[in-house]
């Protein structure tokens, strides 16, 4: 009879279940194919580490010691539910083997009761502490969750209770919990009922609990697992190209996310495993500073739009479908061009979500197909594809920083090539600010007796903005001709001076044939220091520095180091932000958004400053040139005193006799 | 119609245009009596003041069709007297309405015509400024006579020779199919004045001018100067001082005026990327290292705030006298 | 309502001048005049609003193509090219002959051209070109809409701007700002391809007479304004006066 009733419930939660699950995994079939497969050893590190370890959880305390609570219990309960259902069936059945061993009974216990006390912490940081991350999250799907898990173990808890009232539990001892709870249950005939009240309750829930999952965003515990498999390997600041090929291509070519179907499955899946904590929303640089941009929400409304098509898009899988356009339906086109991929939000996702990659092809259908993107860009994508830099200045004029400088070495065609090639791209030789920089670190490498050169107006724009912008076929075209330059020069190692040159060329630049030894300039600057080839002098009046971490450099390539070395050997008494490292907050110029006007709230860059300002330090030093202008700028408008400078110039400043400008 | 040079002088019911008196001037280098062909309202009485500058004969109509209708009939008139008797040149100014008849015309008698040229050697050489002022090119001109060469107005200082112009009226025969585009409305914006992108002269404030007050002391300078639009740098923008539409640079408008004069305003690139067109710069700034002062054609070190009402004034004065 | 849009490849930097004294094209950064972009735009405007198709002419070298693939790729939607090397350095009757005898090659409305071009600034082309079709012309157009007399235009003045009423056919220019110039997509620069271009030779156009009118004879530099000074003090405001008057704007 139980054997019969537990078949009953089973066959139509798991046909439930497997119903509803199947239709999300048509989307995912349905979606584009992702190619994520390189390096399983890296992949199964990640998961053991991000998944198991819980490792990005623990970036916050005690949020992290909830999940981890909930999640090792989970794992640790699984036999539970083969459990209750042989004993549903009989009494007297239980698992073999960890049925019958103490130490099982100690750990269904022990992580019982830690999942209880990770649900009493989640609702203390829900509902007393409330953070803003959870705004716009849906605060009552995820009470109601919290309460099934809740009701879950503690019917667990209770049904071993009052098996151990009964005295048919194997091992009373070893379940303190349980054994305390016991004291409820008189023995007789009402605990023989609860007993089975309270299997079959749990086991309700738990079914039930399955049926709900694949429509709910509980869905992540499935989910989470391959998306943190199928995570990039690469460097956060990579980005997947997109080959375009005008000659082959067809008025069918993909140019970008457009409709839902547009998206890899990498990028549903994403979609799937978003649990809606807001860790991202809570660091974005766009929504901290009064943007409609939130991570967490582009992700959710993306999610919400590819399950309402989904019949939809499972339907028109054997024809054409008339799938709404992602934007603006689920996220408006401002929310597109917020975004400053500073990659904060991915360095925060539990489940490895890569929000920036999303983005990005969605920006790459809005600029490539659509022409749809802010104007004031239109300036930069013109001089980039017509003079090959963001500004429009003549190749000629890339030398033009060369003239208080001497004998830098232009590398002409059929030189042999020189150590280290020394990039010093567009804003390093056309603005005049970065021009400083530029100066500084051509100095410092000659002092150290490096043989380098420039390619001087053979240098192209990387095509870091084009790309960010998502213009991926001007891109692919600067790329392309640069990678032929450099490989028709020989070069086999590059220094870079921006860290958005500096992610390209390194990252980037492989998918297209250019494959060289690629460094920043303060590693470069650091490496040297350490040599011996350049001494500075500490003594000297630094006075204290605070170092803002580029995210290109930092975020996106792990880069902390280096500079703040760099800075410690040129004798500044360093001052940290409260943001910085891995959690540094953006300068506001990623994302292309150097050639876009902020509209709402407040300035980035003027946030981020404040933040500098307030350390008290004397100079905010830089390793980009784009962090240089945006802090500088900031602290121009506030007339502020504080000064902003890159590492390499205050490197030089104290290591060379005559620093120059 | 003895005399080698002709004049188009465009006139109105208030007078000749300035530019058709210099036109003179430039005629009487090589001809001694050059003749006007002024056509619209204000033509006869506009012979005195064109006899007064130079012209020997007038050749004039009052008829409103040349008012009504731009470049057309006046085309097909001039294209008649010349048709009658040609003369060696005809001198049109570089204006948007002479340019309407002087194009015209070559395509009815297949004339050779030159644009932008400053000065005038005789009916088939002159020489123009290119590239921004900064190189001259000699021209000489083929083809059945006459030439047509349009002058830059102000290229010469028109002078007066104190003489009188012989009037000789002209029949406005102009046939239905050659009047064209037909006046309605005119509309004057005293205020704005031409627009950013397509002023001659651009005054830009920047930084320096500490707020939105200031702007004022630009607008006056821009009315003083004539023809002047005024914008800002991407700070005064930010600040909140003018709106958006003033912005000059990368992420805001490019210009490419006669004469970019920037007050107040550092230099950066993006803002440089908006204005290096322009043909002149004049920067005006109190900091001695800012860049633009380094680039621009005439730096001023200085207080915008007493360098510019003096500009203003002398400008004013100058006009006077 | 059938459209022509007058094109003009030229140069991005600096012109520079060859030996024989004229404008170097080839083998130099060039794109679409800008100027020509706002015609473009607002002829792109007109049809999509009003029905009708944008053919754009050009001539000048081969690579002047690449102006004709970039207002395809805007939305044009076909393509006349006048290349011939008899061509080089025509004057502005024989480029308005020309341009005129390719417009004739099919049936329009209006033809739309910039106000002058980037790197001549002559500005007479376009009347020139009307004159010859004998249609009428309105030049500086900020404003065009058709209307029962043919076209309702604005055309900026000095002072503002006058409203016109134009019989059409007709030649209008376009100023600087009077339109957005939309960005090309990926797309519509792919599709730029697939569309036709037509490439007749002088004498499918019915001309013979090329010879230009106008040589140079002689090009020297200015004289410079020694690259450029710093003053300061009482001088300052005379030597800005005296610049604005050598820029002949005062």
């Amino acid at each position: 009879m139980s054997a019969l009733a537990l078949a009953v419930v089973l066959t139509v939660a798991v046909t439930l279940f497997w119903r509803r699950a199947h239709a999300r995994l048509e989307v995912l079939r349905s979606a584009r194919p992702s190619s994520r497969s390189d390096q399983p050893g890296a992949r199964v590190r990640r998961e053991l580490s991000h998944v198991l370890g819980q490792r990005k959880l623990f970036q916050k305390a005690a949020p992290g010691v909830m999940h981890a609570f909930i999640f090792w219990g989970f794992l640790v309960l699984l036999p539970t539910i083969v459990e209750a259902m042989l004993a549903a069936i009989d009494r007297d059945w239980t698992l073999p083997y960890l049925g019958h061993v103490a130490w099982f009974a100690f750990l269904q216990d022990l992580f019982a009761s830690l999942v209880v006390v990770g649900v009493a912490i989640a609702f203390a940081i829900r509902k007393i502490q409330r953070p803003d991350r959870f705004r716009g999250s849906h605060m009552e799907e995820a009470d109601q969750i919290l309460l099934t898990i809740l009701g879950i173990v503690s019917t667990l808890l209770l049904w071993n209770a009052s098996r151990i009232a009964l005295g048919i539990a194997g091992h009373p001892a070893a379940a303190p919990v349980a054994d305390a709870l016991s004291g409820l249950f008189g023995g007789g005939r009402g605990t023989e009922v609860a007993e089975r009240v309270l299997v079959w309750s749990h086991l309700l829930l738990v079914l039930g609990f399955l049926t709900y999952l694949p429509r709910s965003k509980h869905l992540h515990i499935i989910t989470a697992a391959p998306n943190v498999y199928l995570a990039k390997n690469h460097p956060l600041g990579y980005l997947e190209p997109l080959r375009i090929d005008l000659e082959a291509a067809d008025d069918d070519v993909r140019l970008g996310a457009s409709v839902a179907t547009d998206l890899s499955r990498k990028q549903v899946l994403d979609l799937f495993s978003c649990t809606e904590c807001g860790r991202c929303q809570e660091v974005c640089p766009a929504w901290n500073t009064g943007k409609a941009l939130s991570p967490k929400l582009l992700i959710m409304d993306l999610r919400d739009q590819v399950a309402n098509e989904a019949p939809l898009i499972t339907a028109g899988a054997s024809g054409v479908v008339e799938l709404q356009p992602l934007v603006p339906n689920a996220v408006a086109d401002q929310v597109v061009w917020d975004c400053v991929t500073c990659g904060a939000c991915v360095r925060e996702c539990p489940v490895d979500i890569e929000h920036v990659d999303t983005i990005i092809d969605l920006r790459r259908n809005l600029v490539m197909a659509e022409s749809r993107f802010p104007r004031e860009a239109e300036a930069m994508l013109r001089g980039v594809e017509t003079s090959q830099n963001p500004w429009s200045q003549p190749a000629s004029a890339r030398t033009d920083w060369t003239a208080s400088v001497e004998s830098i070495r232009v590398l002409q065609p059929g030189d042999p090539p020189p150590e280290v090639l020394f990039w010093v791209g567009c804003a390093g030789a056309f603005d005049e600010r970065a021009q400083k920089t530029t100066r500084s670190i051509a100095r410092l490498l000659a002092a150290a007796d490096i043989d380098f050169a420039i390619l001087g107006p053979r240098e192209r724009c990387t095509g870091d903005p084009a790309r960010r912008m998502g213009h991926e076929y001007l891109f692919q075209m600067l790329a392309e001709a640069n990678v032929e330059t450099l490989n028709g020069a020989g070069v086999t190692k590059i220094v870079a001076s921006c860290a958005h040159c500096f992610n390209t060329l390194a990252n980037e630049y492989p998918d297209y044939g250019g494959r060289y030894e690629v460094v920043h300039h303060t590693e470069l600057l650091s490496t040297l220091v350490a040599e011996g080839r350049l001494r500075p002098d500490p003594a000297g009046e630094r006075g204290s520095v605070t170092y803002h971490d580029a995210c290109y450099l930092g975020r996106h390539n792990g880069r902390y180091d280096a500079p703040r070395d760099v800075l410690r050997a040129a004798g500044a008494a360093a001052v940290e932000m409260p943001r910085h490292g891995e959690r540094s907050f953006c300068c506001g110029a990623g994302g292309a958004r150097m050639w876009m006007e902020e509209t709402e709230g407040t300035r980035i860059n003027d946030t981020r400053f404040a933040e500098a300002e307030a350390t008290g330090a004397d100079t905010v030093a830089t390793a980009c040139p784009y962090c240089f202008v945006m802090l500088d700028d900031a602290a121009k408008a506030k007339g502020s005193a504080v000064r902003v400078a890159d590492v390499a110039t205050l490197l030089a400043e104290s290591t060379l006799a005559e620093p120059g400008r | 119609m003895a005399g080698a040079a002709w004049v188009f002088a465009e006139v109105a019911p208030d007078g000749p245009h300035p530019a058709a008196l210099e036109l003179l001037t430039h005629a009487r280098s090589f001809d001694e009596a050059p003749a006007a062909i002024a056509l619209g309202p204000g033509a006869i009485a506009a012979a005195t003041e064109l006899g007064a500058y130079g012209a020997a004969t007038v050749y004039a109509s009052d008829d409103p069709v040349f008012a009504e209708h731009p470049g057309r009939p006046a085309a097909h008139v001039l294209a008649g007297l010349i048709e009658a008797e040609p003369p060696e040149v005809v001198l049109f100014a570089q204006t948007y309405d002479s340019r309407d008849v002087a194009g015209r015309l070559q395509g009815r008698i297949g004339s050779s015509l030159m644009g932008n040229a400053t000065s005038i050697r005789d009916p088939r050489h002159a020489r123009a400024e290119i590239f921004g002022g900064t190189k001259l090119v000699d021209v000489e001109l083929a083809g059945p006579a006459p030439t047509l060469i349009l002058l830059r107005p102000k290229s010469i200082a028109a002078e007066p020779t104190g003489g009188t112009a012989r009037v000789v009226p002209v029949e406005a025969d102009v046939p239905d199919d050659v009047r064209g585009a037909r006046i309605v409305e005119r509309n004057e914006e005293a205020a704005s004045g031409p627009r950013l992108e397509e002023a001659k002269v651009v005054l830009a404030g920047g930084r320096g001018l500490g707020g939105p007050e200031a702007f004022a002391i630009l607008d006056e300078l821009a009315n003083e100067i004539g023809g002047a639009a005024v914008g800002a740098s991407r700070a005064a923008v930010d600040a909140g001082w003018v709106p958006y539409s003033y912005q000059i640079g990368q992420t805001g408008k490019t210009v490419k005026p006669e004469v970019y004069l920037a007050a107040g305003i550092s230099g950066a690139l993006q803002h440089i990327v908006g204005m290096k067109g322009a043909k002149r710069i004049v920067a005006i700034n109190k900091d001695a290292d800012a860049p633009l002062l380094a680039m621009a054609d005439l730096g001023v070190v200085g207080d915008l705030f007493q360098v510019l009402p003096a500009l203003t004034e002398e400008i004013r004065r100058r006009k006077g006298s | 309502m059938n459209v022509v849009v007058c094109a003009k490849l030229v140069p991005t930097g600096t012109p520079t001048l060859g030996p024989d004294h004229l404008v170097v094209r080839s083998g130099v950064d060039a794109a679409l005049d800008p100027g020509d972009e706002y015609g473009l735009e607002l002829a792109l405007q007109l049809t999509e609003q009003h029905g009708g198709d944008v053919r754009v002419v050009s001539m000048g070298p081969d690579e002047a193509g690449q102006a004709v693939q970039r207002a395809l790729a805007m939305g044009a939607s076909r393509g006349v090219l006048v290349s011939d090397p008899s061509l080089r350095g025509a004057d502005a009757l024989v480029t308005a002959r020309v341009l005129a005898a390719a417009i004739a090659t099919a049936p329009f409305d209006l033809v739309v051209a910039g106000v002058e071009s980037t790197d001549g600034y002559t500005g007479t082309v376009p009347v020139t070109v009307a004159e010859i079709l004998g249609i009428a012309s309105v030049t500086a157009v900020r404003r065009l809409e058709p209307s029962d007399a043919g076209a309702r235009i604005e055309r900026m003045t000095e002072r503002g701007y006058d409203v016109y009423e134009c019989p059409l056919p007709a030649v209008v220019t376009v100023t600087a700002g009077a339109v957005e110039p939309r960005y090309p997509s990926l797309k519509g620069i792919m599709q730029a391809k697939q569309k036709p271009v037509d490439r007749p030779s002088l004498h499918d156009l019915g001309l013979s007479d090329t010879t230009a009118t106008q040589t140079v004879t002689a090009v020297t530099d200015a004289p410079t304004k020694a690259g450029g000074e710093i003053v300061q003090g009482d001088d300052a405001v005379g030597r800005i006066v005296d610049l604005l008057a050598e820029a002949k704007v005062i």
